[in-house]
């Protein structure tokens, strides 16, 4: 028997009783689009958080960071000087893969004043000229510190966007560079001042005059920073609060190395892990933190996401499957006497399971379509829910992949009521009444 | 060789420790091209030889061969073959499907044998105007009058173009005047070449046949020509 026969006869069924099968299409409709929107969401918080890392740094970014060392060289510990400028300076020598190398100390308890009364606690920085390139800085007016500053330890800084705006309010910023600073009463000169760093989201609402609602701001640190060499914040800033410290064996607080070329960021990571380990003394102390292995943590939370989302649409599929089963049961001893004449003039008994089974396939798939119309308006409401970063997106194979587990549902769940009306004795069937 | 031919065929029902035999033992052999009345009291067993002539019943015991096909141990599928090709039901009920109009009803059998849909249309429309309603064939059975309705159920009979038709008492539900028209068309497919096989308890029904055979307890009493 020709499917297409088995179609139009299941779909003038399913128009004989709209409000039946719309009741029983209920639970694969929710379950679709729960499950498109769901991977939505996911797709969203995965495609914001991509966007984030792109803007933060690329993938040649490699952190150095502190490790607890094996219980193996635990009693060796003490002999590693731990990550110092020694182990930069090593790295930038000896390490040809590595293109950039930034340490950085900071002084969190800095005081920066414009010598008035104006004053702005901000994070203050001790950082090499690397960091410009490492933190993807760029420029709005002035100068970056230069290696020279860094050799004479000089009294200048850099400051990012949001200090410049509070200490000098109103003041465009070429005329901030050469202005005094006090940090911890010190002066510093101003060289430079930093753009305003912001998610594009940001930049359109503030070019359109719309408020931009409070959020976490991934550029936060960068448009509070207050950037001076290294040598001048170890030697004027740092050194009365650690008097036991010198320059070399000072502990850094980040350590950030950036590879040349990514074809050989394996390569690269072996190079300096191999220097570490003889300024570290054998110590693995240390460990190397990939941009990759961030995005691989955040994928495993996005994957926890949708695993739990998939879970309950599942469950909700499963139960409309099991509405269908209701109603094609429903169906079939309705139609026992139409089951027995089809028999009569020569249906074989597949003709009518398939007729069932094609039936109840129908419906999920209805419900399946119905479901991804919901689903455009559950994303619609999500979109004014979730994050601006993490906008849900919705994707074809994710409209594929649930219109599939809904007919999937509508298959499985129509077997065995199509078993049991194929199963019908054709003789009792035409004497029911 | 005969169209239709049976030996010993029995049928027995098991109704929880009783045994019952509805059919006994029963020989026939019907030729093509006859018009047989088949005859009996309710519960004398023409009902269930009427079944298994018609492939909606398997036998318990015996041979039983129509139109050439071996059927003392049928496969479902052969059975449905058999009510597609060989033989044309026609019930006391009708037993049209409501939802459906005339053509749509009258095509059924065009489906199971996978007949493609222009040409199901069409002989569907033949046979609605061979039996007198090709004028009715948007209408639905219960638009229609009880003797229309028989003869939508008369051309889904034949659509399929079957040597045998089995009538299971096709008057009961109508009225003298009505079912007088009805035997009329059985006596014109008889002349036609068709082999009909007319099943009732009104022996006025079965003289229009020319043989008769009258069933008792599930045997075969009496065979006479009226």
């Amino acid at each position: 028997m020709n499917p297409l026969v088995s179609i139009s006869i299941g779909l003038r069924e399913i128009a004989a009783h709209k409000f039946r099968t719309a009741l029983s299409m209920l639970g694969i409709v929710l379950g679709v689009s729960s499950l498109i929107a769901t991977m939505a969401l996911t797709r969203g918080i995965e495609d914001g958080t991509r966007i984030f890392m792109q803007q933060m740094g690329g993938l040649e970014l490699v952190s150095i960071v502190n490790k607890e060392p094996s219980s193996r060289k635990f009693e060796f510990a003490n002999l590693s000087p731990g990550r110092t400028l020694r182990d930069a300076e090593a790295i930038r020598r000896s390490a040809t893969f590595i293109s950039h190398v930034s340490p950085e100390i900071s002084l969190a308890t800095a005081v920066a004043t414009d010598g008035g009364g104006n004053p702005d606690r901000r994070m203050v920085r001790g950082v090499y000229p690397d960091h410009f390139v490492i933190a993807m800085h760029q420029i709005a007016a002035g100068r970056f510190l230069t290696p020279l500053d860094l050799e004479r330890g000089a009294r200048c800084a850099v400051v990012g966007e949001t200090v410049a705006k509070n200490l000098w309010p109103g003041i465009p910023p070429p005329l901030i560079v050469g202005k005094s600073i006090l940090i911890d009463n010190r002066p510093f000169e101003v060289v430079g001042v930093l753009p305003l760093y912001e998610m594009e989201e940001q930049a359109r609402a503030r070019r359109s005059g719309r408020s931009i609602s409070r959020r976490w701001d991934p550029f936060r640190q960068k448009n509070e920073t207050v950037l001076v060499p290294f040598t001048t914040m170890f030697h004027e800033l740092r050194s009365g609060a650690f008097p036991l410290d010198s320059l070399e064996t000072m502990k850094l607080e980040t350590l950030t190395v950036r590879v040349g070329d990514l074809d050989h960021f394996r390569p690269a990571l072996d190079q300096v892990r191999r220097i570490l380990d003889i300024t570290h003394r054998g110590v693995d102390d240390f460990d190397l933190e990939t941009r990759q292995d961030w995005f691989d943590r955040m994928e495993s939370s996005v994957r926890a996401a949708r695993l739990s989302g998939g879970l309950i649409s599942a469950i909700s599929l499963i139960v409309g499957g099991i509405g269908i089963m209701n109603i094609m049961l429903a169906s079939i001893s309705e139609r026992v006497r139409e089951i027995g004449i089809r028999l009569a003039v020569g249906a074989r008994q597949r003709d009518i399971f398939w007729q069932i089974l094609i039936e109840s396939m129908l419906v999920s798939l209805l419900g399946g379509l119905l479901g991804i119309v919901a689903s455009l308006g559950l994303i619609e409401i999500l979109k004014s829910i979730a994050p601006a970063e993490n906008v849900p997106v919705l994707t074809w194979d994710a409209i594929v992949f649930a219109v599939g587990f809904a007919i999937v549902a509508g298959l499985v769940s129509g077997l065995y009521p199509a078993a049991k009306a194929s199963g019908i004795d054709p003789i009792t069937a035409l004497r029911y009444e | 060789m005969s169209l239709i031919h049976l030996e010993g065929l029995s049928k027995v029902y098991r109704v929880g420790d009783q045994e019952i035999r509805a059919l006994d033992e029963v020989n026939l052999r019907i030729e093509e091209g006859e018009f047989i009345a088949i005859i009996g009291s309710s519960g004398s067993g023409k009902s269930t030889l009427m079944h298994l002539l018609g492939c909606l019943d398997t036998p318990t015991a015996g041979r039983m061969e129509i139109c050439g096909n071996d059927l003392a141990k049928p496969s479902n599928d052969q059975l449905a073959c058999v009510r597609n090709r060989e033989i044309g039901f026609v019930f006391q009920a009708f037993n049209l499907l409501p939802k459906l109009d005339v053509v749509s009803n009258i095509a059924l059998p065009l489906i199971y044998a996978g007949v493609p849909s222009r040409e199901r249309l069409a002989r569907a429309r033949q046979a609605a105007s061979d039996v007198g309603l090709g004028d009715r064939l948007a209408n639905r059975p219960p638009q229609l009058s009880g003797g229309q309705c028989q003869r939508v159920a008369i051309a889904r009979a034949l659509v399929n173009n079957p040597r045998t038709l089995f009538a299971d008492e096709p008057t009961g539900n109508l009225d003298s005047a009505t079912g007088r028209m009805i035997l009329e068309m059985f006596d014109a497919l008889h002349a036609s070449g068709k082999t009909v096989v007319l099943v009732t308890h009104d022996p006025a029904i079965a003289a229009r046949s020319r043989r008769v055979i009258e069933i008792c307890d599930g045997r075969i009493t009496r065979e006479y020509a009226p």
